[in-house]
């Protein structure tokens, strides 16, 4: 994966201060979105989708503001309601929404912006050459998803609202597709909300992340942040990963190994990647995976072994989740442990304790 | 083989049919796409207010519309008052025709508008159509197959129209004398050979009619999203 | 779905089959403008111990060729003779058992409120729509046909003729202001309260307007004979009178 551009510094602006009521709750949304690349995520039913349409203009009872780039789209208080064909926003909902009865190129040159050279630009972004003639029924999954992005892409809009555009293809289907979204990213000067259960995903395209929860804003905040600790703790269903981000330090052919550099003066062991020497890589560790010892363990199997320091014990669910401070890294470790253990080897915070991990428990997101 | 006469009546009726379904087009397009799409208070009434001439026996809704159109009566006589001879004339004809056909048509419409994905609309919207250009480029193009049946269905049976027509326009021969009045006519006038010639017409226009609104509803395949 | 088929079974066998029993009822089909005055008589037949009549009122034209098709009526009264006679072709009734009962004077009416009613035939040409009984099978349509014709009048105004399904359907064409005259017997005039006479039709103007009553000889029903002589007897004269008809038998 390339550099994030997402960091870029930025003269993108997104103002929401919308309320909208919904079937279950009413969706509360407050922030300034300032990145190139906005992640929206949140567990199901959260209000991502009903975000999107609210900022498409699909959504008449929204009350509040909404400005893009100093553009109000929506303001209440002064009777403002653009409709959506005024609002110049690009949407592609998840599942393309193409039109059945045009072609792909038909679906491209649709909107009623699309000059001729946006267009060709866009299908030359998405690599739609080949597909122009084909009706959208005769597409593959990913193959509509590009078609659905060149059509919001050449309509020349302020800003891309995306909604899971690759929750419906295959692990292969979305390797190939993501080169294209970062591309458009890059290529394409448009700010884009993109909703994602993936945490790869983010990770790999997101300045920022907007967490959801029943119509709240949870949090607003970079990635790295947002993604280990701050949701997640408090949703102790889903997997809790430490995410970390380093540069492949060493390959190591004949022990199978690549050595990964994460700061703080930390090499973590992981099983060998075809990434050069250099590549930024991020990792990801579930807490469920690593083990606690009081002592500094000996002949272990476990390539990675860091010495750590506990922050903090939270009984999270049936569960215990320890914070540890592992070397001098920038954000504590997650720990997922059963009470037993917590009791039997009585731990505690200031607990010294050294922390192992399989270098096959470790995952490159 | 029908007289000249006869084929005046054949063409007579078949233009009348023409004329009726050409003018119901917008309207019964239009009702049907609202009654897809509006979900409101006073939809029922609409509804079985549009489907009336369907369930009623087509003599009474006859007599309904020589109510609304006697001199007696506002529009009637309204009407008169500027010239305009509704009643006993081809005008008649048209009106009784129209009211018969309607309701085929904005059923047919309203079907096949349901079947039309809203989310496409919206989308289209975002895309810069306004609810007009949404209407014509992205609704119109996925539910043509079904107006289009339902159209047929609206021509046929304004080609076979008599209940309603013989009530208010009359069984004039060379005025209002449609294909249908003219076979019974015929009938009550002992002429039924003639009639039978007329018949094997009738036959013949009512087969083609809906041979066609067959062959367009077979190749009707669910328009949603791709 | 039980309770739909006992609902749709008792709808069959609730609904009141007398006219489909086999108890003597007369079936007498009548013209159209013998509605008011055949009522009257067939009650008067019932109270005074006769069987109970039921009537068919239509355009003669319609009824002759019912009857022709094989209808079930005892007693065709018509009109005229000229629908008779097509029945007695058919084998259906016997000559010999004809009886010519009444006659008619035919009317040119106008809707009530009619600012200027024609007093002449030719006065008719001025009139948008003039409702008739069909001028080519119904009697009173013929009868006013052959007037018209008479009169030289009859091509200028077939334009405006509105032919209507019988005579009493005439006469409501003009009642409800469609047409703005017609021309109807002068008894069905007398019915309605929203129609003016305009002129009566002299009646050498017009061809012998003859009403003539028969027993249908495929008839079994022994009370038919009764039924016929107390159509052409005086206690019916008497209502016919009452009506406006002239009447022919027994003179």
């Amino acid at each position: 994966m390339g550099v994030a551009a997402a960091d870029a510094p930025v003269d993108r602006v997104i103002e929401l201060a919308v309320d909208v009521p919904l079937a279950a709750f009413v969706l509360r949304v407050n922030g300034t979105l300032s990145s190139a690349f906005t992640a929206i995520m949140g567990p199901s039913g959260s209000g991502k989708t009903s975000l999107l349409e609210t900022l498409a203009g699909l959504r008449p009872n929204a009350r509040g503001r909404i400005a893009v780039d100093g553009a109000v789209l929506l303001d209440t208080s002064r009777r403002v309601r653009l409709p959506p064909e005024r609002r110049r926003v690009g949407y592609v909902p998840q599942d393309a929404g193409l039109f059945p009865h045009l072609t792909a190129g038909g679906n491209v040159a649709f909107g009623a912006r699309a000059r001729r050279e946006r267009v060709e630009t866009a299908i030359e972004i998405l690599g739609l050459r080949a597909l122009l003639g084909r009706s959208p029924v005769s597409l593959s999954g990913g193959e509509r998803q590009r078609v659905a992005l060149a059509r919001a892409l050449a309509s020349d809009p302020r800003v891309l609202l995306l909604d899971e555009p690759l929750a419906a293809l295959d692990v292969g289907l979305r390797e190939r597709v993501l080169p294209y979204l970062m591309r458009v990213r890059d290529e394409w000067n448009v700010p884009i909300l993109y909703v994602t259960h993936n945490v790869g995903e983010a990770l790999a395209l997101a300045g920022e992340v907007l967490l959801l929860r029943e119509g709240q804003v949870d949090a607003l905040g970079a990635p790295l942040d947002l993604l280990s600790t701050e949701g997640l703790v408090r949703d102790a269903e889903r997997g809790l990963e430490n995410l970390l981000r380093g540069r492949v330090a060493a390959h190591d052919d004949a022990g199978g190994v690549t050595r990964v550099d994460v700061g703080g003066g930390l090499t973590i062991s992981i099983p060998l990647v075809a990434r050069a020497v250099g590549n930024i890589v991020t990792l990801a560790i579930r807490a469920e995976d690593i083990v606690v010892a009081t002592e500094h363990p000996a002949a272990l199997s476990a390539r990675n072994v860091f010495e750590a320091r506990i922050e903090s014990v939270e009984r999270t669910g049936v569960d215990v989740t320890l914070r540890c401070a592992v070397g001098r890294g920038p954000r504590p470790w997650l720990v997922r442990l059963t009470p037993a253990a917590v009791r039997a080897m009585e731990l505690r915070v200031g607990t010294p304790v050294w922390l192992a991990i399989k270098s096959h428990s470790v995952h490159v997101v | 083989m029908p007289t000249r006469e006869e084929w005046g009546i054949v063409l007579f009726t078949i233009r009348i049919a023409t004329l009726a379904t050409l003018l119901l087009l917008p309207i019964g397009v239009g009702v049907g796409f609202a009654l897809a799409r509006y979900r409101g208070p006073g939809k029922g009434v609409v509804e079985t207010l549009v489907s009336l001439p369907l369930v009623l026996p087509p003599t009474a809704v006859g007599i309904v519309l020589l109510q609304i159109l006697s001199r007696r009566n506002t529009l009637g006589a309204w009407l008169a008052a500027r010239g305009i001879d509704v009643v006993f004339t081809w005008k008649a004809v048209l009106v009784a025709t129209m009211v018969m056909a309607f309701p085929l048509l904005v059923r047919s419409a309203r079907t096949a508008f349901e079947e039309v994905d809203p989310r496409l609309v919206g989308i289209a919207r975002t895309l810069g159509c306004g609810p007009l250009g949404a209407f014509f480029r992205v609704t119109l193009p996925l539910a043509w197959r079904g107006v289009l049946a339902g159209t047929v269905l609206a021509f046929s049976r304004a080609l076979g129209e008599f209940g309603a027509t013989v009530m208010v326009a009359g069984n004039i021969p060379g005025k209002t004398q449609t294909l249908a009045l003219a076979i019974f006519h015929d009938t009550q006038t002992g002429h039924e050979d003639r009639a039978m010639v007329l018949v094997a017409v009738t036959v013949t226009l009512a087969f083609a009619a809906l041979w066609t609104t067959e062959w367009v509803s077979r190749r009707r395949t669910r328009r949603s999203i791709a | 779905m039980r309770t739909i088929a006992a609902l749709i079974l008792g709808l069959f066998l609730a609904v009141p089959t007398t006219s489909w029993t086999a108890s003597e009822e007369l079936l007498v089909f009548a013209a159209a403008s013998l509605t008011d005055a055949l009522k009257d008589v067939g009650r008067l037949y019932e109270a005074a111990g006769g069987d109970h009549v039921v009537f068919n009122f239509g355009a003669s034209s319609d009824l002759s060729r019912q009857i022709v098709a094989g209808a079930p009526a005892d007693v065709f009264f018509s009109a005229d003779t000229a629908r008779m006679d097509e029945v007695e072709r058919a084998g259906l009734v016997a000559h010999a058992d004809r009886v010519d009962v009444l006659s008619n004077v035919l009317a040119v009416i106008v809707p009530k409120a009619s600012a200027a009613p024609p007093k002449t035939a030719a006065d008719l040409v001025a009139f948008h729509h003039i409702a008739l009984a069909d001028p080519e099978a119904v009697p009173a349509g013929v009868y006013a046909r052959t007037y018209l014709q008479s009169a030289g009048v009859w091509d200028r105004i077939r334009d405006a003729v509105v032919p209507a399904v019988d005579v009493r359907a005439a006469l409501a064409a003009v009642e409800g202001e469609h047409a703005d005259a017609g021309i109807v017997y002068r008894t069905d005039a007398a019915t309605s309260s929203r129609v003016r006479v305009a002129f009566e039709v002299p009646r050498d103007a017009v061809p012998r307007i003859v009403y003539p009553v028969a027993p249908i000889a495929a008839s079994k029903k022994k009370g038919t004979p009764a039924l016929v002589r107390y159509l052409t007897g005086p206690e019916a004269v008497k209502v016919y009178e009452r009506y406006g008809f002239l009447v022919l038998v027994g003179k």
